[in-house]
């Protein structure tokens, strides 16, 4: 007993460090010194907070992809993988964990463009500028957005899980294509605005380099819990589709009972 | 075979398609970036609304249920992307002949232009048949077959359109199209697109299949 206890404000500490460090984070992303690399640096500090989301949104598709492969593969999960709900079988928990990583990916995404769209009318002057990174970004939200189109098209959970596995499973090939060659071909490239590779090349260093960072950590730490949560409501979810079919097996009426409301009626004359 | 529907349509909506491009633009001087542009959005426009129904219409009819007794899903999705290789490779050979013959607009390299031609139509073919078996049994399918095969195809569509913008603007004064070495690049890509999709579309329909 003791020890669970401990667990718990082991938990609890860590959750407080985080919400302190994420308040350290932001105020320190007003105050790092301006990144010479942009076109007006004391505007570009919304960088800090965009950087993460497209590197999530790369990562939490090809995740989910994997996610569809093992839904495919049936390979059997150990116990220690399932978790406390023992009773739903491994494509099932596959099936949750590739729609989680797509939800989040997708919320990234449109993070992602709200701010590049913010970044390019500061930076570049224009809202939309036809920039091949901006552009390649939104046919993945186009393509995040197919997925979900498909995925709502389906009643039947088998069905869903699969057909929805299979379309993540084929956008490998074009992802890979919009986040890694397109935005390097040469002619594409001529026409880019959009800074590549600027924390490699060194461009951006000292304390900016050290907040993009740590934002990137706690970003993944946030979404490491979103995506935990997700999990957690989607097998309560489960659980209460098939409670309510145990109860209506029993003949136990589940349907809530009639609301009976005063009506006036007319005394007649 | 069972209907031609599918030819029929590719065909109309790609001459008609031809000629408003034309209509729109007459007396206009087309540089080749937009000329290619214009071929490739009627490619995949007319290529995404005629052939999903490869599929649509198994399920349509009531055979798709036979189908999957009686056939294997290599097979299966090996014959029906086949016969849709061969539509959007005629339906593609025709429309370019059309939309160059009212444009007069002539092919600087043409063996640059066949191989993305054919290789796009390929890819095309590969991917527009995958989506149309993952939406067969969707409540609202001919319509979402088309919505999911667009953004997929849309980076086939940007390499095809570099690879043909070079092979009919190559030695054209006042128009910077590229290199040939850049055409080639994406004529490459066109390659490895239809390679890579065709090869993994079997054994993805198959793992549908057995789901």
């Amino acid at each position: 007993m003791d020890l669970l206890g401990g667990v718990e404000k082991l938990k609890t500490g860590l959750r407080a460090l985080f919400v302190l460090l994420m308040g350290v984070a932001t105020v320190w992303s007003f105050f790092v010194p301006d990144a010479e690399a942009f076109q007006k640096p004391g505007m570009a500090r919304i960088f800090l907070w965009h950087f993460p989301c497209p590197m999530l949104a790369v990562f939490l598709l090809l995740y989910g992809a994997w996610c569809s492969f093992r839904i495919f593969q049936r390979v059997k999960l150990s116990p220690f993988e399932l978790g406390p709900e023992t009773d739903h079988d491994e494509k099932t928990m596959w099936d949750l964990r590739s729609v989680a990583s797509m939800e989040l990916g997708y919320l990234f995404c449109i993070l992602t463009m709200a701010s590049g769209i913010l970044f390019s009318e500061i930076q570049w002057g224009a809202w939309w500028s036809w920039d091949p990174r901006q552009t390649s970004f939104l046919i993945v939200l186009l393509i995040y957005a197919a997925y979900f189109a498909l995925r709502f098209a389906y009643t039947d959970p088998g069905k869903r899980a699969a057909y929805s596995g299979a379309y993540s499973l084929f956008t490998i090939l074009p992802s890979l294509f919009l986040f890694f060659v397109f935005p390097r071909l040469p002619y594409i490239k001529s026409l880019s605005l959009h800074p590549t590779d600027s924390i490699l090349q060194g461009q951006i260093k000292g304390q900016y380099a050290e907040a993009v960072i740590l934002i990137l950590v706690l970003v993944l730490i946030l979404t490491i819990y979103l995506f935990k949560m997700r999990i957690r409501a989607g097998l309560l979810e489960i659980n209460l589709e098939k409670n309510i079919g145990q109860l209506e097996n029993l003949g136990v009426n589940t349907t809530p009972t009639g609301v009976v409301r005063p009506v006036s009626v007319s005394k007649p004359d | 075979m069972r209907s031609q529907s599918g030819l029929v349509t590719g065909l109309l909506f790609s001459v008609v398609t031809v000629y408003a491009i034309s209509f729109a633009s007459l007396n206009a001087t087309m540089t080749s970036t937009v000329v290619s542009g214009m071929l490739w959005v009627a490619l995949l426009f007319s290529s995404s609304a005629s052939l999903p129904r490869i599929f649509l219409s198994e399920e349509e009819l009531g055979t798709g249920d036979l189908l999957r007794l009686t056939a294997r899903p290599h097979a299966i999705f090996w014959g029906k992307s086949l016969f849709n290789c061969f539509q959007c490779v005629v339906t593609g050979t025709i429309l370019s002949v059309l939309y160059l013959g009212f444009t007069s607009k002539a092919i600087a390299v043409p063996w640059l232009f066949a191989v993305s031609l054919v290789a796009g139509c390929l890819s095309l073919a590969g991917a527009v048949t995958l989506c149309g078996a993952i939406a067969s049994q969707a409540a609202n399918r001919a319509v979402l077959s088309a919505a999911i095969a667009v953004p997929l195809l849309l980076p086939l569509v940007s390499l095809g359109v570099s690879a043909v913008r070079v092979s009919l603007g190559l030695h054209v004064r006042h128009e910077d199209v590229g290199s040939l070495t850049e055409g080639i690049g994406a004529a490459i890509g066109l390659v490895g697109y239809a390679g890579v999709t065709l090869a993994t579309g079997p054994w993805i329909y198959s793992a549908v299949w057995r789901s």
